[in-house]
């Protein structure tokens, strides 16, 4: 109980301290000295966080009850391995980030607000993998979006409150769109706690099962909000670009991922074998094969480096999406290591725009012709995490959608079983179209390119190396996929 | 009897007779009367809770001691005592909250008029609570809200007079229609206490006689208790009244005056008319759409709403339509849901209006919510509390407001024709709440450096921002351990019948 007690509760009591410690803006005077404890502070709290989420994953075997929201509904926390899987993500990705942003963080205002916000995104993030029931999880799911929202909000210029305004209210949206299926699913099911096979009353379904179908389509739009998934995934390529560069790397990376692992729970909950073969799921299918190709497209005639990567944010989760919504072995093992996959690699791919960003300033794609020869190793991790993305071997992103196609064949489901491969085929071209050309323009500028004016601009080690752990984990996940097997024995499924 | 039994009797009185006395008092001297009455009327509300609690039986007081059907009659049961409870606890906060600020608002020597008005307000909501007598109701109906007149015109610029005969105007046409329903009942009953009206009305309805004129006299009863707690058509002269008269005064107004009726209504439904009787009539459904309406069109309202005061005013329309709605589902469980939306309402609503005070004095005394921008960083509590208030109403978990969602969700869910309706519309009154409050909230804590208003620290405003805090603690309370509070309120329910 306790140990994930602590990993809840110490980051969100430190993200505390940090906002009323520094509420007011360090002064340009006395900062330095300042920056320098906050920075130090920040950092090892970001350690500890990270040392008690691990010790809770592999220590707290038994779940706990914290209190009961009504009689009925109680707080309940337990560790399992999906949870334990999108947990240790969470971990890899904050702690890169946040190391990453104190250099980074030097050219933006209000730095404790933000590192105060970060760490409690960090408690709630944990709380949500490791809740053990419905309703506790929908609880943290909305503080995530609170807590997430002040991120959006950072620079505090119009363009950034208005997209939070908008990640606020889809959010808000979907999160309610999915409360609303909670309260059927309460009344129709044996517990609102997550249990492999499902949970809903035999009698409930020979009653009244296309209802509960409906249900569970509404629940999974509803969570899908927050995955960016079409039609609610306007949100995205509006909030995540205006965030400082590592907090969109979080929400690309992490937090999005909070409505694939909704998703995950939503269909443990109703159970695979009720939803698989039924007009629900081919419309959900059909949703995130749309959200793929359109998010590919989107991407491809974006200008803005950032914006770009966050259309592709839109589109690769829902191959992960695509996966869940197929509903095999294969397919669901695909999800789960491109959950992985993406995790590291959009990680990455921010931070290098970040990198970029702090030194040249430069945002839009056709300013940086020549980067590579300026920043190598930036662009080099940049390079192998697009092919990541794209899906060369021997990359994560390569063996993830292997799974993905091989699983969408073996469903035998009309039509989509071929379309599926078809459409994940032709997004990998796109997103090769939309991230290989800032390599190959980096790297080799043209003729007429003045070398003169190009000057050595790679940025210090506190933002390369977590770039560089990140791009060599998202390669690991592809060579050694077994090593995560046990994690991904279907995350019971 | 124990001596406890006297506690209802001696809080009506004291409250009563203090106010009188304030006539004669310095304006200080008043104002330590009206406190030490409202916590002195509180504490005996708590023991007479846990004495309840304890018996587990409710009781009959005969006043004077004449017995039915000629004395007059106080009952009390756990949840009449729990809301005196509630309401003094409300009452406490909202006028310390406020009392920084009643030296700007009202003039000096009519201090004194106004804690008469306070005191003559809590001795009325408190025999609104208690009476077991449709008349004496009725009475305090009429005390009710002259005090509440009283107290938005007390602070004297053109706009809170014009609220003021606006408001007078309309509960005098709510308590005409009240005293229109009491009149045919008791032509029909020939009885004025409610446990007596109750027994005819059964013995009416088993005859099947005076069908009519009994679901008439009902309608009228519910119409002018619905005029006069704003419920959505009616609603007119709420925002004027709340968003212009004296802070202390719209968190009283919000949170207790419009509560007190709806108490009122919810002791007719079950002590006068009994609740399935009430419940065969059409009179729940139409309570229903028009709470609805009142949900989204209260909040539609609040959205176009420029002035923060008006705003959290007309958000008051949408969440008095959740109540009504709970009414109009004719369960038990929309009843509590309601009743528990009364407290968490309350409790929120009232914190939000001390709060929007403590932000518009930062800001040059505007209350245009294009000057409020940064005003959080001005006066961190206000700030803190304002966003601790608007999560609650928005229903985000851990506030009152997402326990009151999931009670109506879940009564919503056990009522086959009317479910799809309420969720639906509890999903769309959701959103539009976190449109208006959160759009309030992130511009609150937008930073501006432009503005030149000074900010004020904790030492400025100790016992302002110590209310802020009590408010708070109240909201996560009923949003963390709610099951104690709904179990009382399941309890007290039982007990009416």
């Amino acid at each position: 109980m306790y140990p994930i007690l602590l990993s809840i509760l110490f980051p969100i009591l430190a993200g505390l301290f940090l906002l009323i410690r520094y509420r007011t803006p360090l002064s340009s005077r006395a900062g330095t000295a300042k920056r320098k404890t906050l920075v130090i502070l920040t950092g090892s709290f970001l350690i500890i966080t990270v040392l008690l989420t691990v010790i809770a994953i592999f220590t707290a075997k038994e779940g706990f009850t914290l209190f009961y929201l009504t009689e009925t509904l109680p707080v309940y926390f337990r560790i399992d391995k999906a949870g334990t899987l999108f947990s240790l993500l969470a971990v890899v990705v904050l702690l890169c980030a946040g190391f990453f942003s104190f250099e980074y963080m030097k050219h933006e205002e209000r730095e404790s607000r933000y590192y105060g916000f970060y760490l409690l995104l960090f408690g709630v993030l944990n709380a949500l993998c490791f809740a053990g029931n419905l309703i506790t999880f929908y609880l943290f799911f909305e503080l995530l979006t609170l807590t997430s929202t002040p991120l959006v909000l950072h620079t505090g210029s119009k363009e950034a409150v208005m997209a939070g305004l908008k990640y606020l209210f889809y959010s808000l949206c979907g999160a309610y769109t999915a409360l609303f299926g909670i309260y059927f699913l309460y009344k129709n099911s044996v517990t609102l706690a997550f249990t492999a096979g499902g949970v809903l009353k035999a009698s409930a379904i020979a009653e009244h099962g296309g209802f509960l179908l409906a249900v569970a389509f509404v629940m999974i739009l509803g969570f899908g909000v927050k995955a960016g998934m079409f039609p609610m995934h306007a949100w995205l390529p509006a909030a995540h670009p205006v965030a400082p560069a590592p907090a969109s790397a979080v929400l690309s990376a992490m937090i999005v991922k909070a409505g694939v692992l909704a998703i995950i729970r939503v269909v443990t909950m109703f159970g695979r074998d009720f939803l698989r073969n039924t007009w629900m799921q081919t419309a959900w299918i059909c949703l995130t094969l749309i959200t793929v190709f359109m998010g590919s497209l989107l991407a491809y005639r974006e200008p803005v480096l950032k914006k770009r990567l966050a259309y592709s944010t839109v589109s690769q989760l829902s191959y992960i999406l695509f996966g869940l919504a197929v509903m095999n072995e294969e397919a669901l093992a695909g999800s789960l290591l491109h959950v992985l996959a993406h995790g590291f690699v959009k990680a990455a791919l921010f931070l290098c725009a970040g990198a970029i960003i702090y030194k040249t300033g430069k945002t839009r794609v056709e300013e940086m012709r020549g980067i590579g020869r300026e920043m190598p190793l930036t662009m080099w991790c940049f390079t192998i995490a697009s092919l990541g993305l794209i899906g060369i071997p021997p990359t994560g992103g390569f063996i993830s959608k292997w799974y993905l196609a091989i699983g969408s064949l073996k469903s035998g489901l009309p039509v989509l079983a071929v379309l599926g491969p078809i459409v994940l085929l032709v997004s990998a071209l796109l997103t090769a179209g939309y991230l290989l050309p800032l390599t190959i323009n980096g790297f080799f500028p043209g003729a007429n390119f003045d070398y003169d004016k190009l000057q050595k601009k790679e940025p210090c080690k506190l933002m390369t190396v977590p770039i560089l752990i990140l791009t060599v984990l998202s390669v690991l996940v592809g060579i050694f996929p077994d090593g995560i097997a046990p994690v991904l024995a279907l995350a019971g499924l | 009897m124990n001596f406890i039994c006297n506690f209802p009797f001696f809080s009506i009185l004291l409250s009563l007779f203090s106010g009188t006395i304030c006539s004669v008092l310095s304006a200080k001297a008043a104002k330590l009367v009206n406190r030490v009455v409202i916590v002195a009327v509180g504490i005996m509300s708590a023991i007479l809770l846990l004495y309840l609690l304890s018996t587990g039986e409710p009781f009959v007081y005969w006043m004077g001691h004449f017995p039915a059907p000629w004395g007059n009659e106080i009952r009390a049961g756990v949840l009449e005592a729990g809301m005196a409870l509630f309401f003094c606890i409300i009452m406490y906060l909202s006028m310390a909250g406020g009392a920084h600020k009643l030296f700007g608002e009202v003039v000096e020597n009519k201090h004194n008029l106004y804690y008469i008005l306070v005191n003559l307000l809590l001795s009325s909501l408190l025999a609104l609570v208690y009476t077991n007598d449709m008349f004496t109701a009725y009475v305090f109906v009429e005390i009710n809200t002259i005090s509440a007149c009283g107290l938005i015109m007390i602070r004297q610029v053109g706009r809170t007079i014009e609220a003021a005969v606006r408001y007078m105007i309309m509960s005098l046409l709510g308590s005409g229609l009240l005293l229109f329903g009491l009149c045919i009942m008791y032509d029909l009953t020939g009885h004025l206490l409610m446990s007596n009206i109750k027994e005819s009305v059964g013995l009416l309805m088993a005859n099947g006689e005076y069908p009519i004129p009994l679901i008439v006299s009902v309608a009228l009863m519910c119409v002018g208790l619905c005029i006069k707690s704003a419920l959505f058509p009616f609603h007119a002269w709420l925002p004027d009244a709340y968003g212009y008269s004296t802070v202390s005064s719209a968190a009283i107004l919000s949170s207790l005056v419009s509560k007190g009726y709806i108490f009122l209504l919810i002791k007719i439904i079950y002590r006068v008319i009994g609740f399935n009787i009430f419940n065969s009539t059409r009179i729940i459904d139409v309570l229903f759409v028009f709470g609805l309406m009142g949900m989204i069109f209260g909040s539609i309202s609040a959205i176009r709403e420029n002035d923060i005061r008006r705003m959290i005013a007309y958000s008051s329309v949408a969440q008095i339509g959740y109540i009504y709605m709970g009414f109009g589902m004719g369960t038990q469980a929309g009843m509590v849901a309601s009743v528990f939306h009364i407290l968490s309402h309350a409790a929120t609503k009232s914190l939000l209006f001390i709060a929007a005070i403590g932000l518009t004095d930062v800001s040059g005394g505007s209350r245009k919510l294009t000057d409020l921008t940064g005003a959080a960083y001005r006066n961190k509590w206000a700030g803190a509390a304002f966003m601790a208030g608007s999560l609650s109403m928005v229903g985000v978990p851990l506030f009152s407001g997402f326990i009151s969602k999931l009670l109506f969700s879940q009564a919503a869910v056990q009522v086959e024709g009317k479910m799809l309706a309420s969720l639906i519309v509890l999903g769309i009154s959701t959103v539009l709440n976190a449109i208006y409050f959160m759009k309030t909230v992130i511009r609150i804590y937008t930073s501006n450096r432009e503005s030149a208003y000074p900010s004020v620290t904790f030492r400025d405003m100790k016992s302002y921002a110590a209310v802020l805090i009590c408010f708070m603690i109240l909201n996560v309370i009923l949003g963390v351990s709610s099951q104690p509070v709904v179990d009382m309120i399941q309890l007290g329910l039982a007990m009416f019948d």
